[in-house]
């Protein structure tokens, strides 16, 4: 893609990848926020940036990998940020939340799930993240910079404990 | 709980998405926020740069007008002016260095974020030291065009206030740097290990 695109081609890529990705986002929205007003904060944030990327995308990688990519970056910086709600020196009626909960029905051990990923560090977030969404070692490496070795390692660790946390829930009937 | 479980409990999640998103707050808020830069580096260097040429021209303004200015009052007009200058050269140098940033991996954005960090700690470091001609030159020169010893106390603590806030400013640019640097040691540390 070209970095001379226009703004009508950049929002209707833009809508596309929002439309086939959006659970993308929303787990790593969950994963990296708590609270509704953080995960606003935190979905806002991310396709901000998104929208920005659409322009350096070069179809080296797929765009799921390279919206995951862009996700996890900006949640780790939002984490790290200092002063967190920034969108809320807007106009009045640009506050409204971006968000709704949609699910009827709350799966509790998919919670307890997001739970424990939540406790992970920012890295290890990532990286279950990915893990659990299927991607290979050499794409976690190329989305983490690091080597493949590094990111067997860091899984085999993230699984042992992810493991033994399950079987630590398993005895209060989860 | 195995593994091959936990999988099956996050592929569950496909089935419905958690949220539904209000498009219309969407569509506005990317309107607002698309032409905005958000970035401390760049609001900080941008002040700086203007207070300061500024400052150093009214000074010299001042001093011209006003022809019982002394040696000090000239030093000060000049220090303060190259500061200016100096932030100035210096915000261009970093904008030449962002270009160099095309790593989008996580490692290369850590690297990226980790040098503006390093690049604030440095700017905010030298702002501080740079107080000190800037308190003298001033001091020296108010008390040699003749000024009370109060106004020279009442300016003295007022620098005193302004040296302890950007002592506290560069010791959150100090703390921020310190957070990448242990998520960078993170995520690379167990190669190392191995």
């Amino acid at each position: 893609m070209s970095g001379s695109m226009s703004e009508l081609e950049q929002n209707l890529i833009f809508n596309k990848w929002l439309a086939q990705h959006k659970a993308l986002l929303f787990k790593v929205v969950r994963s990296y926020a708590r609270t509704s007003m953080d995960q606003d904060d935190l979905f806002q944030e991310i396709i901000i940036q998104v929208w920005h990327s659409i322009p350096s995308f070069r179809q080296e990688s797929s765009n799921t990998t390279w919206i995951y990519r862009i996700a996890l970056n900006t949640a780790i910086k939002w984490v790290n940020k200092e002063r967190k709600h920034t969108h809320t020196n807007q106009p009045l009626e640009h506050l409204q939340p971006i968000l709704f909960e949609s699910v009827s029905q709350i799966d509790e051990r998919l919670t307890w799930l997001y739970e424990e990923i939540y406790k992970l560090d920012e890295i290890d977030k990532s990286l279950s993240l990915l893990l659990l969404d299927g991607f290979s070692y050499k794409e976690m490496a190329t989305i983490l910079g690091i080597s493949e070795s590094n990111v067997g390692v860091k899984i085999n660790r993230i699984k042992k404990q992810l493991i033994t946390k399950s079987k630590q829930q398993d005895y209060h009937g989860i | 709980m195995e593994f091959d479980e936990l999988q099956k409990i996050w592929d569950s999640q496909t089935k419905e998405p958690l949220w539904v998103i209000n498009e219309e707050a969407l569509n506005r808020h990317i309107l607002a926020q698309k032409s905005q830069v958000h970035h401390i580096t760049n609001k900080s260097e941008l002040v700086l740069t203007y207070v300061y040429i500024v400052a150093g021209f009214s000074l010299f303004g001042v001093n011209i007008v006003n022809n019982s200015a002394n040696l000090f009052m000239y030093l000060l007009a000049g220090w303060t002016l190259a500061t200016g200058l100096y932030s100035l050269i210096s915000r261009i140098q970093r904008l030449k260095r962002e270009h160099e940033f095309i790593d989008r991996s996580m490692l290369g954005e850590l690297k990226h974020a980790l040098s503006i960090a390093t690049y604030q700690v440095r700017l905010s470091r030298l702002m501080r030291w740079n107080m000190l001609p800037i308190i003298t030159f001033c001091l020296i020169g108010v008390w040699e065009s003749g000024k009370s010893v109060w106004q020279v106390l009442g300016l003295l603590l007022l620098f005193g206030a302004a040296y302890f806030v950007s002592g506290w400013e560069h010791s959150i640019y100090k703390g921020k740097k310190r957070e990448l640097e242990k998520l960078q040691k993170k995520l690379q540390e167990e190669v190392v290990t191995q």
